[in-house]
C-alpha cells in the first residue's frame, strides 16, 4: 500500500476531490433545478404531465452520469492505488 | 366569471383604420420611424389587412381588422419558455414585458402574427402618452391586451364604489374609435350581452377556426349582397 | 513493439510537446474572424437586435438556423465513437477521440446561439428560475445540458490512459495531467474499472444525443405553421445531424492530418469507411426530404403548398436546389467510387455536405415564417453583416477551441492504437473463427 508521503501527491489527491465533487455538485445542482420547476409547475397547475415526465426521464440519466463518473474516480484513484 | 370577447362585422368595415390609430394612441404603441417601416418592423396591435380577389388581384374584397384574436388554447403560451405570456382566468391572453427574454418563440407559433416585437428602444417617456399603460422596452414581445388597464380602472371603479362593473363600461379603444360600430366588445359569457348575441349570428365565424386555436374575436361575413 | 510503441507516443505527442508557427498563423487567422463576430455582437448587445435582418414577420433567421446546424454537428461524436465501439469495428481507434471532441465543443457553441438570438439576454435567469416544461425550449435546454455533460464524460474517460501518458512523458503541465489521470497506471484492476464504464456511457450517450436533435425539431414541428407541424421532423432532424456530423469529422480529420502528419495514422481506408457511411446518410437524407415533400405535395393543402412553391420555384429556390445539389448529387457523385483519390473525393463531398446541410436548416426555418397564412405583404429576410460577422465568428470559434483542444491533449487515442496492435488483431481473429461452423471434434 502506498503512502502519500510526498506533498504534491496530496495536493494532487486534494485537487482531484475538488473536480469531482464539483462535478457532482454541479449535476446535483441540475437535478435541483429540474425539481424546482416541477415543484413549480404543479403549484401552478400548469401542464403538470409534462412537469413530471420530463424531469423523471431526465434526472435519472444525470444520476447515472455523476455515479459513472464518481465510479471512475473511486476504481481508479482511490482503489486503484492498491496493488 | 367574465370571458371578454369581440364580434367584428367585416359588412360595416370600411378600412378607415380609425381603429388601428385608437389602438396606437392608447397604448403607446411606438411609431417604429420611416427606416423601420421600410424594414417591415412596423408595430400595430390592431391591423387592417385586405384580402384581395384570388383571380383579380388588383380588386380588395374585403378589409379584417385583426387585433390579438386572445385565442382560449393559444398557440403562442404554449411555447413560452418563462410564463411572459399566459391566458387568465377571463380569457386575455397577457403579455408580461418584465419576464420575456426575447426569444420570439410566441410570434413564431402564432397563426395570426398578432405578435410584435421590439427591435430597437423604440420610445422613451414623452408627455402625451397614456400614464396607464406601460412602455415597453427593447428586446420583448408586445400585442393588443383587449385594453386591459380599462378593465383595471373600471374595476377599481366599480370596486370602490361597491358594485360589479356594468356592460358597456369597459370597452376597448377599437371598439370606441370604430365610426361605423363595427367593433363590438363585451362578456362573451353573459348570453344577453350584445356580443354575445351577435356571436351567436348565422354570419358568425372565425379565422382559421380549423386549427383549433379558439379564438374569442369573431367576425361576421357580409351580408347577402356580398358587401 | 517498444518500437512502435515510442514511435506513436513521438508522433501523437508532438503537437503538444512543440508548437509550430502555423499554430501561431492559424490562431491569428481564427481571432480575426472571432473579432468580427465579438464587434457584431457587441453592436447587437448595445443597439437590439434591429441591427440583424429580422423583421415581421420572419422573426427568426441565421441565428436560429445556426443553433440548429451547429447542434447538429454535435452529432459526429456520438455515431463514430459510441455505435463503432459498441459494434466493436476496429477501425474506429484514429477516430474516436476527433469524434469526441468536435461534439463537446460544438455544443458551447450551438447553445451560444441562443444566447445571441435573445432580445434579452440580461434575462437568461428567468429561464432557470421560472422554466415551463410545456415549451420545446425548456426541452432543448433540459436535452442539451444532458448531452453537454455527458459527452464531456464520455471524451474524458477514454482520454484517462493518454493523460497518464502525457503526465509520465510530456515534462511539463505535470500537476494538471496527474489531477486528471486519477492515478492510472495501467492495472488490471483499473482498466476492468475503465472499460467498464466507458461501455456505460457508449449505451447512456445514444439516447441522450438522439433526443438532443429530436427536441430541437419539436421546436419547430410543436407549432401550427405550414411545413413545420410535420411528424417526420424527430428522425429528419436526427439523420441530417448525423450526416452533417460526419461530414464535420472529416474536414476536421483531413485538416489535422495535414498538419500534423498523421498520415500513418489516418489512412485512405478510414475514409473510405467514412465516405461510405456518409453516402449511406446522402441517401439516407434523400429518401427523408423526399418523403416530407411529396406528401406536402400530394396533398396539395393550400397553406402548405404556399411554402412548398416558395422553396420550389419561388423566391427561395436558389436555396432549395443549391440544398438538393449539395446534399445529393455530389456526394453521390463523390462517393459512390471510392477506390482513388478516397481522401480527396470524401473531403469535396463533406465540404459540400456541410453546406448543404446548412442550407437545409435555413430553407426549414425561414420560407415558413416568411408567408403568414393571413394576407399580409411580402417581404424579404437579408441577414446583415452582424449575422454574418456572428457566424463567422462562432465557426471560426469552434476552430479555436478543437485547436486549442489539439494542443493540450492528443488528438488520436495513444492507447487505443496500441490496443489495436497488441489485442485487437487477436480479438478480431478469435471473432472471425467464432462466426464460421466449428471444428468437428475428433473428425477422422
Amino acid at each position: 500500500m502506498e503512502n502519500l508521503h510526498s506533498p504534491s501527491d496530496r495536493l494532487i489527491r486534494k485537487l482531484q476531490w475538488v473536480w469531482v465533487a464539483g462535478f457532482i455538485v454541479l449535476v446535483l445542482g441540475i437535478i435541483t433545478w429540474f425539481i424546482h420547476l416541477m415543484r413549480a409547475a404543479l403549484w401552478l397547475g400548469d401542464v403538470p404531465s409534462a412537469a413530471i415526465g420530463i424531469p423523471l426521464v431526465a434526472i435519472p440519466i444525470f444520476l447515472a452520469l455523476a455515479s459513472v463518473v464518481f465510479y471512475v474516480f473511486w476504481g481508479l484513484a482511490i482503489r486503484g492505488r492498491d496493488r | 366569471m367574465a370571458l371578454w370577447g369581440m364580434v367584428i362585422d367585416l359588412d360595416r368595415c370600411t378600412g378607415c383604420q380609425a381603429c388601428v390609430m385608437a389602438c396606437k394612441a392608447e397604448n403607446n404603441v411606438p411609431a417604429v420611424g420611416k427606416k423601420e417601416a421600410t424594414k417591415g418592423r412596423t408595430i400595430s396591435w390592431m391591423q387592417v389587412l385586405t384580402e384581395t380577389d384570388e383571380e383579380h388581384h388588383e380588386e380588395k374584397v374585403r378589409f379584417i381588422p385583426r387585433p390579438c384574436l386572445q385565442c382560449d388554447d393559444p398557440p403562442c403560451t404554449k411555447v413560452c419558455p418563462v410564463y411572459a405570456t399566459y391566458r387568465n382566468p377571463e380569457g386575455i391572453v397577457a403579455q408580461i414585458y418584465n419576464r420575456c427574454i426575447g426569444c420570439r418563440f410566441c410570434m413564431a407559433a402564432c397563426p395570426y402574427n398578432a405578435k410584435f416585437f421590439n427591435w430597437y428602444t423604440y420610445q422613451k417617456e414623452q408627455p402625451g402618452q397614456n400614464p396607464d399603460v406601460s412602455l415597453r422596452p427593447k428586446g420583448v414581445v408586445e400585442k393588443c391586451t383587449f385594453c386591459h388597464h380599462r378593465l383595471q380602472k373600471a374595476r377599481e371603479r366599480a370596486h370602490a364604489e361597491n358594485r360589479e362593473i356594468q356592460p358597456g363600461e369597459y370597452n376597448t379603444a377599437c371598439a370606441d374609435a370604430c365610426p361605423a360600430q363595427a367593433i363590438t366588445f363585451g362578456d362573451l359569457s353573459d348570453p344577453g350581452s350584445e356580443v354575445s348575441k351577435l356571436a351567436r349570428s348565422p354570419r358568425a365565424f372565425k379565422l382559421q377556426e380549423e386549427l383549433g386555436t379558439k379564438p374569442k374575436v369573431i367576425y361576421l361575413t357580409e351580408g347577402e349582397g356580398g358587401g | 513493439m517498444v518500437d512502435h510503441k515510442d514511435h506513436d507516443e513521438d508522433i501523437l505527442l508532438a503537437p503538444i510537446a512543440h508548437t509550430g508557427p502555423g499554430f501561431y498563423w492559424a490562431v491569428a487567422g481564427l481571432s480575426v474572424f472571432i473579432l468580427w463576430g465579438a464587434i457584431a455582437y457587441a453592436v447587437q448587445l448595445y443597439e437590439g437586435l434591429g441591427v440583424t435582418g429580422l423583421q415581421q414577420p420572419v422573426s427568426w433567421g441565421l441565428y436560429v438556423t445556426n443553433f440548429v446546424f451547429f447542434i447538429g454537428i454535435s452529432h459526429a461524436g456520438t455515431l463514430i465513437s459510441a455505435i463503432l465501439r459498441l459494434s466493436r469495428a476496429e477501425w474506429r481507434r484514429p477516430i474516436t477521440r476527433m469524434a469526441e471532441v468536435i461534439t463537446a465543443m460544438v455544443l458551447f457553441i450551438g447553445a451560444g446561439q441562443i444566447l445571441v438570438d435573445m432580445g434579452r439576454p440580461d434575462r437568461i435567469f428567468n429561464v432557470i428560475r421560472h422554466g415551463r416544461y410545456q415549451s420545446p425550449l425548456l426541452w432543448d435546454a433540459t436535452s442539451i445540458s444532458a448531452y453537454l455533460s455527458a459527452s464531456l464524460t464520455y471524451l474524458y474517460l477514454p482520454m484517462i490512459p493518454d493523460i497518464a501518458i502525457l503526465r509520465d512523458r510530456l515534462g511539463k503541465w505535470k500537476l494538471f495531467y496527474s489531477v486528471l489521470a486519477l492515478g492510472w497506471t495501467g492495472t488490471e484492476a483499473q482498466k476492468r474499472v475503465l472499460n467498464r464504464a466507458i461501455a456505460i456511457m457508449c449505451v447512456l450517450v445514444i439516447p441522450v444525443a438522439v433526443s438532443v436533435h429530436t427536441v430541437v425539431s419539436f421546436v419547430f414541428s410543436m407549432t401550427l405553421q405550414p411545413m413545420w407541424h410535420s411528424t417526420i421532423f424527430g428522425p429528419y432532424f436526427v439523420v441530417g445531424a448525423i450526416f452533417s456530423g460526419i461530414a464535420a469529422l472529416i474536414v476536421a480529420m483531413i485538416i489535422f492530418r495535414k498538419a500534423y502528419g498523421l498520415e500513418p495514422y489516418l489512412k485512405p481506408i478510414h475514409f473510405r469507411y467514412l465516405g461510405q457511411l456518409l453516402l449511406i446518410m446522402a441517401l439516407l437524407w434523400f429518401y427523408f426530404t423526399f418523403a416530407e415533400y411529396l406528401t406536402g405535395y400530394y396533398g396539395a393543402e393550400p397553406e402548405e403548398m404556399k411554402i412548398f412553391w416558395s422553396k420550389f420555384s419561388g423566391p427561395f429556390w436558389p436555396f432549395f436546389w443549391a440544398m438538393v445539389l449539395c446534399n445529393f448529387f455530389i456526394p453521390l457523385a463523390c462517393l459512390v467510387r471510392l477506390g482513388r483519390r478516397t481522401v480527396g473525393k470524401v473531403l469535396a463531398a463533406s465540404l459540400s455536405i456541410i453546406v448543404g446541410m446548412w442550407l437545409e436548416r435555413f430553407i426549414i426555418v425561414v420560407p415558413t415564417l416568411s408567408i403568414p397564412r393571413l394576407p399580409f405583404p411580402q417581404t424579404i429576410y437579408l441577414p446583415t453583416w452582424v449575422e454574418l460577422g456572428e457566424f463567422a465568428g462562432s465557426l471560426a470559434l469552434f476552430a479555436l477551441f478543437y485547436l486549442l483542444f489539439t494542443k493540450v491533449f492528443p488528438i488520436i487515442s495513444i492507447w487505443e492504437i496500441r490496443e489495436g496492435r497488441e489485442e485487437g488483431v487477436k480479438e478480431v481473429e478469435e471473432r472471425v473463427k467464432s462466426y464460421l461452423p466449428d471444428e468437428a471434434k475428433g473428425a477422422a
